[in-house]
């Protein structure tokens, strides 16, 4: 055992699994909006919130939504909480300098975004509650492809980030009931 | 021992579909709602939930999470999950009931394989080291155990293309169904070519999307729920070894088991909804519990996994045909079977029977 | 109910009346790829890792089980009772004999030949269980249960099973 190479005393084993699925109705729905600067959400027909992307039903009522019930909200809204992330080398990491992961409840959606980059101020001077608006990418550079039925990446192929506005911070009333 | 006093109450199923356009939580949604319906329930009410599904098979890790909104977790719920078919889940929200401190429990299970390769995606169960690198899919082993059976003269081709056209003919009258054929005839089937000699094309299950949920409920709630509930006398799951050389793999001792230890003592059963996703696999297990192909017992009325795999959910599937038939009256006793992992490694017998 | 709207249009007759069929007014539905790499690198010990030792220097190994039995490939516990086997291994093979088999004529890209080859249930000479490998027999023909095969190992290991590239017929 002394004299066994490091590497062999593993095997490499690289699982590599490719899906292709059918993005649903209502995300291609949301896709076809992002290209064009519009965010549809689905109002909840029994309890009235509205979930941006529409997962098609409501998931605390558990009724579904239908195209009928889509809506479009702003494309402003509020930082409800956001962390730094230091990234970490691991297989696929592409970050390389800390990065805002901010959760943005857009103006008229109950539910948030999640993961979002927001620029405009220093990352040390970022705070729950400030307004921002979103960045679009120029309609050439736009892309959905990343978009899957798991619900990551929504906007992330469209929206370059958002952008704090300079407006008074929204009160913690507004967001409190709203962070993740 | 076991309580005995538990049944199902509620189901309901998707159709086996070879691409379904919802994603598998939109497809759980309707038939979750569904079940709980036909139950007469009021969803708070139920006392525990337990979901069977692949995040492998999803694509995605903690895809599981999602499909709890089909359940509805909002207030909290207590709920579990099974990273196997629903026929586990629905095993352990049995196991559960038994506490006695609750009356009613929803199980589910779910599963889309049309975006993924099997022999990709199967080939994760298999042991990393000697087994997942080679990349033997699922129909290659199955090959190789029909080669087994044919070699031991337990069985010959006509006797796989038989179970074959049996599913066919049954499959034309079960709405769920996703390969119906009711002029199916052996010899054609015979006519067509090997896809994994031996096997043919027919003798492989196709590539399914589908959800399935029950409820079950205690003693007297259950009667109260529902005229002929399907009573679970027994329920049982065994699991063999995993390397394919170290098993015989021409018979599942681990359903003989199985189905021992759930309580089939042989007696007279109207009907057997078998797992089996070949048709030698159908074969194998037939002779494991001591049932004839052609013999009194009622086999696969709905077609079996043959006629649509909706794997994670086939064998919850399984389970509700053979419920279905007791609750309608049409069967007295019924034994339902699911398994899991290469070549029937593990295998989940549930015994039910009208009053 | 628009999903189920869409279960009935494939066929489907799933629970009607619980919601309404509905149409959407989608785009040409997209169709996503998402792939999922997981790079392991899974440590051996010293039961796997003597067996791919073994395939390095052209040689097959197994393991003595509890009842005495030769298991092939080398577990590292008792597949009945659940022992462990301890690290004397048992010098198995060269050549072997084919238990059951089936044939690939298609193969994926994650096989382990790029041609028609035959998945087997290989026993080595001198186990007593066999192992699921690669025969590279050249055709469906030449393959049947009992005959005789021997390894070919490859060229370059990778510490990997794939070290023993494929069984051929033996002449």
């Amino acid at each position: 055992m002394t004299d066994t190479a490091k590497e062999d005393l593993v095997m490499e084993h690289l699982v590599t699994l490719t899906y292709h699925e059918r993005l649903t109705d209502n995300l291609n729905r949301f896709a076809d909006g992002l290209l064009e600067e519009r965010i549809i959400g689905a109002k909840c027909p029994s309890c009235g919130r509205v979930f941006v992307p529409s997962k098609g039903y409501c998931s605390l009522c558990v009724v579904p939504t239908t195209e009928a019930d889509e809506i479009e909200v702003p494309d402003t809204g509020i930082v409800t909480g956001f962390t730094i992330v230091t990234p970490v080398a691991y297989y696929g990491q592409t970050k390389t300098e800390p990065f805002v992961y901010a959760s943005v409840r857009l103006d008229g959606a109950d539910s948030t975004i999640g993961g979002q980059d927001v620029t405009g101020v220093p990352q040390s001077e970022l705070r729950a509650g400030m307004r921002v608006k979103a960045k679009w990418k120029p309609r050439e550079e736009r892309s959905v492809d990343g978009m899957t039925n798991r619900g990551w990446s929504g906007v992330d192929g469209v929206v370059e980030s958002f952008e704090v506005t300079g407006e008074p911070d929204a009160p913690l009333d507004e967001y409190k009931d709203h962070l993740f | 021992m076991p309580a005995t006093d538990i049944a199902i109450v509620g189901y309901a199923q998707t159709p086996s579909l070879r691409d379904a356009n919802p994603s598998e939580v939109q497809l759980l949604v309707p038939t979750v709602a569904a079940a709980i319906e036909m139950a007469g329930i009021g969803r708070r009410e139920i006392g525990f939930t337990c979901a069977g599904s692949c995040d492998y098979l999803t694509g995605g890790p903690f895809a599981f999470v999602s499909n709890l909104e089909a359940a509805g977790a909002w207030p909290p719920i207590s709920e579990s999950h099974v990273e196997a078919d629903g026929a586990w889940a629905m095993y352990e929200a049995w196991m559960r009931l038994q506490e006695g401190d609750i009356d009613t429990a929803l199980a589910f299970g779910s599963g889309k394989s049309s975006p993924s390769n099997p022999s990709e995606v199967w080939a994760q169960q298999l042991d990393p080291y000697y087994l997942a690198p080679l990349a033997p899919d699922p129909i290659s082993l199955a090959g190789i155990q029909a080669r087994a059976l044919l070699d031991s003269g337990k069985a010959t081709e006509r006797d796989f293309a038989q179970v074959v056209a049996n599913s066919r003919h049954n499959a034309a009258s079960n709405p769920n169904a996703q390969l119906k054929d009711a002029g199916a005839s052996v010899d054609a089937l015979l006519a067509e070519p090997y896809l994994r000699n031996p096997l043919r094309k027919h003798d492989c299950p196709p590539i399914s999307d589908g959800a399935v949920a029950v409820v079950m409920a205690r003693g007297d709630r259950a009667r109260s729920l529902c005229e002929r509930p399907a009573w679970i006398r027994g329920f049982d799951h065994r699991v063999e070894a995993h390397q394919p050389g170290v098993r015989d793999i021409r018979s599942s001792s681990s359903t003989a088991l199985a189905a021992r230890k759930a309580g089939y003592d042989g007696g007279p059963l109207d009907v057997v909804e078998l797992s089996s996703t070949f048709s030698p696999q159908e074969l194998i297990l037939l002779e494991s519990l001591g049932l004839a192909p052609d013999g009194p017992t009622k086999v696969n009325p709905s077609g079996g996994a043959l006629a649509g795999n909706p794997i994670m959910a086939v064998g919850l599937v399984r389970i509700v045909e053979a419920a279905a038939r007791i609750i309608d009256g049409s069967a007295n006793r019924a034994l339902a079977h699911a398994t899991s992992g290469p070549l029937l490694q593990q295998n989940l017998v549930c015994l039910l029977e009208g009053e | 109910m628009e999903f189920a709207g869409e279960i009935g249009q494939v066929g489907g007759s799933f629970a009607p009346e619980t919601g309404v069929c509905s149409h959407s007014s989608v785009s040409e539905p997209r169709i996503t790829t998402t792939k999922l790499e997981f790079p392991y690198s899974r440590t051996l010990g010293p039961v796997v890792g003597a067996f791919l030792a073994g395939l390095r220097e052209g040689k097959l190994l197994g393991i003595r089980g509890k009842d005495g039995r030769v298991l092939a490939p080398p577990l590292e516990y008792d597949p009945e009772t659940g022992e462990s086997l301890g690290t004397d291994m048992v010098a198995i093979g060269p050549e072997g004999t084919v238990v059951a088999w089936t044939w690939v004529d298609a193969p994926s890209p994650k096989h382990p030949l790029d041609h028609p080859f035959s998945f087997a249930l290989v026993k080595p000479d001198g186990a007593d269980t066999a192992m699921v490998g690669a025969v590279d027999a050249g055709s469906a023909e030449a393959m049947s249960s009992g005959m005789r095969v021997r390894p070919r190992f490859a060229k370059e290991p990778h510490n990997v099973i794939t070290d023993l590239e494929a069984w051929e017929p033996v002449a």
